[in-house]
């Protein structure tokens, strides 16, 4: 993320602003800058959307207040108690309800669910958001060690038959998308074959089981995780078996390896310190995509597999109308993304010099 | 005394989809302890193909089909087309570095300088760092950069002079006895091309390595080497002592180098580029590969490839039957370019 | 074009995602119209094996499961085709114009694309659905396109920077001739190639978001498609049921190995337009 010759223009027209200025060009805090906006900007989204599509929940609400309560509730008190389950004052315009709301989330207060009147919407979110992560973090981890290793091997073996199996299989499999492939693994291992116990792994961990960190836990939740797991791999692995490949590639035929040769380094050394770490430059930009990806399909994976984690919440809640539970998971999740694309972009800065360093030939 | 590097007939070949193409064909020349030797060519008349080679570091689809090299230091002659995998990383750098020119990415984009001097120094086994510290200080010292600044710098940080100086150092890490310079002052401005030949004068009379570089700039041959070697279409055309190759030049091809190159005092019409263009390497034209380009040119240059033939001076042999019609023709013109250009 | 065809049928791999996509186009929209849709539900024939009466099987209304795989194809493409020709001209008339118009314009579209970048997307889309309802397939490939313009744009952008130094675009600009004739007249033409592959990748990406939607319910059903039969088969637990193993795998094999072809045939275009990779 280099600065354009646009920005720069644009922090020096902002004149006196230095502070604006200086933030706009130090890559650590545009890129904080940049997170920041994009929650923001998401969450407005929902909010605005939420408010004026017609036949917004809020009135719905409304309404189902007032018909379950058989006319006991006048529209006013209704909207009184509507109000409370936002934790917004509805009788206020929309823009002060948005100021309020902002002002709310920076409070950490994401309202309260409106099913379970009283449970706030953190609450909820923080008992299933740990799971997701779990198999998530874990398949992408997992396909990321694995597909740069293969990506490496197959390149140093450049059309051999390990390179056209590994770069074939890779690239079918991830063409493949990951929900079918769930579907795939439940009805032909599932109820065909019946290799797989697709109902006792439902669930975030077996019922009965306490939360702790003993072997036994750990074992059944990666237990109840696998199926999960197994997919965010397979899936993601071609991608990144192919990737490192042509980087690797492109690393092989730059002049300074052949350079390091010609200085006797070893190939191990060439190998590591040469060549990947220059190749594995794009992934780490690369990975921060995929978990954006990952995270989204993980919603209807989770809901195949019956995985108790946050995106079968999500999908329960539209389906219940609990549209505080819903606006607060999707502000997490964005903030989950964006966080990971932070650290990505941060990640690059380090590995990179030539980026995120105020350097340049000084003769 | 045997020569630090003696090259015996090498042949390089490519293999392309139209055929082999032969980047270099029975090139042999030697290389005098203390001597510094320059290998001009034009681009495409294999001088890097031949440098790349005496490492062994010739690309995939690219390999020596015929010929030797011998490498000879302290009385121990080695033949570095028959060293073993390992034996060849050691020779690599510690025997004879190869520089490749700074304008090339030959460094390490993303790890600093220090780290690849500490690099170079443990896969020969240096492991003390202190040492590789003071040997790296000393080295940076002679050729006139602030080491303190430059190890801690990242490639990108320094100048094309800079890093060019920096290559120069890492490549006397080890002391070598050869040095092989690949187009040390091409893509460099004329000011650093004159400190960086300055420079290496400086090293090696301090130093006293054997050097052999390689250019298309005959004005570097003059300035630094001992011995010239022209080549073009992949032979060796001629071989002579860098006075005599001014003086006294012997085959056409080099009388067409001297005449193109522009003199600042020269009358307008001076300088003469060569009319034509190298040959195709891969089917080249029978006999003698200058001949259609050489104003000298007979029915009987077509014939059959001329060898090197000794001329009317010692230690001196030109590629062209014709060598004593070439003597002829040298007339006070050219003498007058040598005398500029000396 | 013609050296085009020439090029990619020297290559297996893109002849035989070509070969995937013509098929697939004409399964979707030719063969509807020679096969007539039955869907009249036979309670007797629920689920039954595949048979020479029923090549796939029947259903968990004991319709034929092949009939439906024949008409089941419009919807998904359609959309998809629609979804991805929607980014690709937002993509490319965005990018060019922040291109060449530079300033704020410029940083401001490519805020606006990092923003659309991070966000992921699924979900967005998920509550986006849920919210907005789309009933036609028109709202739905605007939605779908409204998040694929992102990363198209960006590569436009940085190809027309590059190419709005060159001499032709200068001489274009000496003679007065306008800011679109230069977009669309000099420089597209040198961005086609790519403009092609992801125009097909886009196609993916579409069917991946509009299928997921589907299965998870949050789109509005109607008329017969691929995910629609998916979607009944979670409904209806057909998952784990023993019979009913064509009905599901019908669909799914029918998605997969439509994506298949076109993955094939973008990478075979990418190994014919970038002659890096062709000479290697």
């Amino acid at each position: 993320m280099s600065v354009t010759p646009a920005e720069v223009r644009l922090a020096a027209r902002l004149g006196p602003r230095e502070v604006f200025g200086a933030f706009w060009t130090h890559p650590v805090l545009r890129a904080a800058l940049k997170a920041i906006l994009t929650i923001w900007v998401t969450t407005t989204l929902t909010f605005f959307l939420i408010r004026l599509m017609p036949g917004s929940p809020v009135d719905l609400k409304i309404d189902e207040l007032m018909q379950t309560s058989n006319g006991a509730l006048t529209y006013d008190d209704a909207r009184a108690i509507a109000s409370g389950l936002f934790s917004i004052d509805l009788n206020a315009p929309l823009h002060e309800q948005y100021l309020s709301f902002m002002g709310n989330v920076l409070h950490g207060n994401l309202g309260n669910s409106f099913l379970s009147a009283g449970t706030s919407v953190t609450s909820i979110i923080l008992a299933v958001l740990p799971w997701t992560l779990f198999a998530v973090g874990t398949g992408l981890l997992l396909s990321f060690s694995v597909g740069i290793a293969l990506g490496l091997l197959a390149a140093y073996r450049r059309n051999s038959f390990f390179d056209r199996l590994v770069t074939t299989g890779g690239s079918v499999v991830s063409s493949i998308p990951n929900y079918l492939l769930a579907l795939m693994i439940v009805v032909i291992l599932g109820s065909q074959l019946r290799l797989i116990p697709i109902a006792q792994m439902r669930g975030a961990f077996s019922p009965g089981m306490h939360p702790g960190f003993t072997l036994d836990f750990i074992g059944d939740i990666f237990y109840h995780a696998s199926l999960p797991i197994t997919i965010f791999f397979l899936t993601q692995l071609g991608n990144w078996i192919l990737s490192m490949r042509s980087a690797t590639l492109a690393a092989l035929d730059e002049d300074y390896v052949v350079a390091a040769r010609a200085r006797g380094l070893t190939d191990g050394r060439i190998t590591t310190a040469y060549v990947g770490r220059n190749a594995i430059l794009p992934l780490v930009t690369q990975f921060a995509i995929a978990t954006g990806f990952v995270l989204g399909g993980a919603v209807v994976i989770e809901q195949i597999f019956v995985y108790e984690g946050i995106g079968l919440r999500l999908l329960a809640a539209i389906n219940q109308r609990d549209y505080p539970l819903v606006q607060g998971i999707l502000l997490i999740t964005t903030t989950a993304v964006v966080i990971a694309n932070l650290a990505a972009d941060l990640l690059y800065g380090r590995l990179d010099p030539r980026i995120g360093r105020a350097g340049g030939a000084t003769g | 005394m045997d020569p630090i590097l003696s090259v015996q007939e090498l042949s390089v070949e490519y293999a392309t989809r139209r055929g082999a193409l032969r980047a270099a064909r029975d090139v042999s020349f030697d290389v005098e302890s203390g001597e510094t030797v320059a290998i001009i060519g034009e681009s495409g008349s294999g001088k890097t193909t031949l440098a790349v080679a005496l490492v062994r570091l010739l690309p995939r689809n690219a390999r020596v089909s015929a010929g030797a090299i011998r490498f000879t230091r302290d009385g121990i002659t080695r033949d570095v087309l028959r060293l073993d995998d390992e034996e060849l990383r050691e020779f690599r750098w510690r025997e004879c570095a190869l520089v490749f020119q700074s304008a090339l990415n030959a460094f390490n984009p993303v790890i600093d300088i220090w780290s690849q001097f500490l690099d170079t120094a443990r896969a020969h086994g240096m492991k003390d760092t202190k040492a590789v510290r003071d040997r790296s200080f000393e080295l940076l010292d002679l050729v006139h950069l602030d080491p303190e600044r430059v190890l801690r710098a990242y490639p990108h940080e320094l100048s094309g002079g800079m890093r060019q100086r920096v290559l120069i150092a890492l490549g006397l890490l080890l002391h070598p006895a050869l040095l092989i310079l690949d187009e040390p002052t091409t893509a460099l401005d004329i000011l650093t091309q004159r400190a960086i030949i300055d420079l290496l004068r400086e090293l090696r009379t301090k130093l006293g390595f054997s050097m052999l570089f390689i250019s298309h700039d005959l004005s570097l041959a003059a300035e630094l080497a001992d011995r010239v070697v022209t080549m073009y279409a992949g032979r060796a055309v001629e071989r002579a002592g860098v006075e005599d190759l001014f003086y006294r030049p012997r085959h056409p091809y080099s009388i067409g180098l001297l005449r193109a190159v522009p003199r600042v005092t020269g009358a307008l019409g001076s300088v003469a580029s060569i009319p034509g263009s190298p040959p195709d390497l891969i089917s080249p034209p029978p006999g003698c590969p200058y001949h259609p380009r050489c104003p000298l040119a007979i029915d009987a240059c077509l014939a059959a490839v001329p060898p090197l033939l000794p001329v009317d001076m010692p230690r001196h042999d030109a590629a062209c039957i014709r060598w004593q019609e070439v003597a002829r023709t040298i007339g006070t013109a050219e003498r007058h370019v040598a005398e500029k250009l000396a | 074009m013609i050296e085009t065809l020439r090029l990619l049928s020297r290559r297996p791999v893109a002849l035989i995602g070509l070969g995937g996509v013509i098929f697939f186009v004409l399964l979707a929209y030719v063969a509807p119209l020679v096969v007539s849709l039955q869907d009249a539900p036979d309670v007797t024939s629920v689920y039954l094996s595949p048979s020479l009466a029923h090549p796939l099987g029947t259903d968990y209304q004991g319709r034929d499961v092949l009939n439906q795989i024949v008409h089941g194809g419009a919807d998904i493409l359609t959309v998809a085709f629609l979804a991805a020709f929607i980014s690709t001209a937002i993509a490319v008339t965005f990018g060019s114009l922040s291109a060449t118009l530079g300033g704020r314009f410029d940083a401001a579209t490519l805020g606006l694309t990092d923003i659309v970048l991070t966000i992921p997307q699924l979900i967005v889309l998920i509550v986006v659905a849920a919210i907005v309802h789309p009933s036609s397939f028109l709202v739905m490939a605007v939605i779908l396109a409204l998040l694929q313009w992102a990363s198209l744009l960006r590569q436009v952008r940085a190809q027309v920077l590059s190419l709005k130094e060159r001499d032709y675009v200068e001489a274009a600009r000496s003679l007065d001739l306008g800011i679109f004739h230069i977009i669309f007249r000099e420089m597209l033409p040198n961005m086609t190639s790519y403009i092609v592959i992801h125009f097909i990748l886009a196609m993916t990406q579409a069917i991946y978001a509009q299928v997921g939607l589907i299965i998870l319910g949050l789109v509005p059903l109607s008329g017969e498609n691929w995910a629609i039969m998916l979607y009944f088969a979670r409904d209806q637990g057909a998952l784990y049921f023993r019979d009913s193993l064509w009905y599901i795998l019908s669909p799914i094999l029918a998605i997969v190995l439509f994506q298949l072809s076109l993955v094939s045939l973008a990478s075979g275009l990418e190994d014919i337009f970038n002659p890096r990779l062709r000479a290697a």
